[in-house]
């Protein structure tokens, strides 16, 4: 899966440790999503888009995963 | 909670300092339970103390708990388990083989013993029975969050 959470981190002035401080997660799982290493539940799929004020497919695209 | 406890919330390097501390008090009860020549202060006091930890665990502030370090714990878990139930139990069995073994067929038959189950046996049947425990704890937990996750839901057509 695809995502610009980096972007709209970036659009909204915000670090790693303050997006993940909002959504209740570690700086970890922010990286993680970042660098798509990690999948969020779509629980935190909508909080992220709502945090942002935007849908889902603006920011997670799906791709197929790598083999 | 928080008052009736007396108990904080933390941060997370403040519950560090406490887990150490804790650590340190075990290592001291450990050496009295050696003195003493009794487990009963070790025991006690290392059940207390995780205890402890645990409900400090539940104080901190910080988030160091989320949906990808429980699904890390989860999965580390599963093949932790999956590896160490086969390590426990040869282990288990190789005492109890050690404990119980007697002439039957294979060896030839010696003059009888006095039959000793040695501390071997005991300490591996103790095994055996831990590992049946924990292979029930698995089931059990298993079933309740199969249910709880909906496994043995009807679909309503």
């Amino acid at each position: 899966m695809k995502n610009k959470i980096k972007v709209y981190r970036a659009m909204n002035d915000l670090t790693q440790d303050q997006l993940a401080s909002k959504l209740s997660v570690t700086r970890q799982t922010i990286l993680a999503i970042e660098k798509g290493k990690y999948d969020p539940s779509l629980n935190l799929a909508f909080k992220i888009a709502r945090f942002f004020k935007v849908t889902i497919e603006e920011i997670f695209t799906y791709a197929e995963p790598r083999e | 909670m928080y008052n009736v406890l007396y108990i904080t919330p933390m941060k997370r390097n403040t519950f560090y300092v406490f887990a150490g501390i804790i650590a340190l008090l075990e290592v001291g009860i450990l050496w009295i339970s050696i003195d003493m020549d009794n487990p009963l202060p070790i025991q006690i006091g290392f059940v207390v103390g995780i205890a402890l930890v645990y409900l400090a665990r539940r104080m901190i502030v910080d988030v160091i708990q989320d949906e990808r370090t429980v699904l890390i714990a989860q999965k580390s878990a599963l093949r932790t388990l999956e590896v160490f139930w086969v390590v426990f139990f040869l282990t288990s069995i190789s005492g109890v083989i050690y404990g119980f073994n007697r002439p039957f067929m294979v060896r030839p038959h010696l003059p009888p013993q006095e039959p000793t189950i040695g501390i071997f046996g005991i300490f591996g049947l103790v095994q055996l029975a831990l590992l049946c425990l924990m292979i029930f704890l698995y089931v059990g937990f298993r079933i309740y969050y199969a249910r709880k996750y909906g496994e043995f839901d009807k679909d309503e057509e």
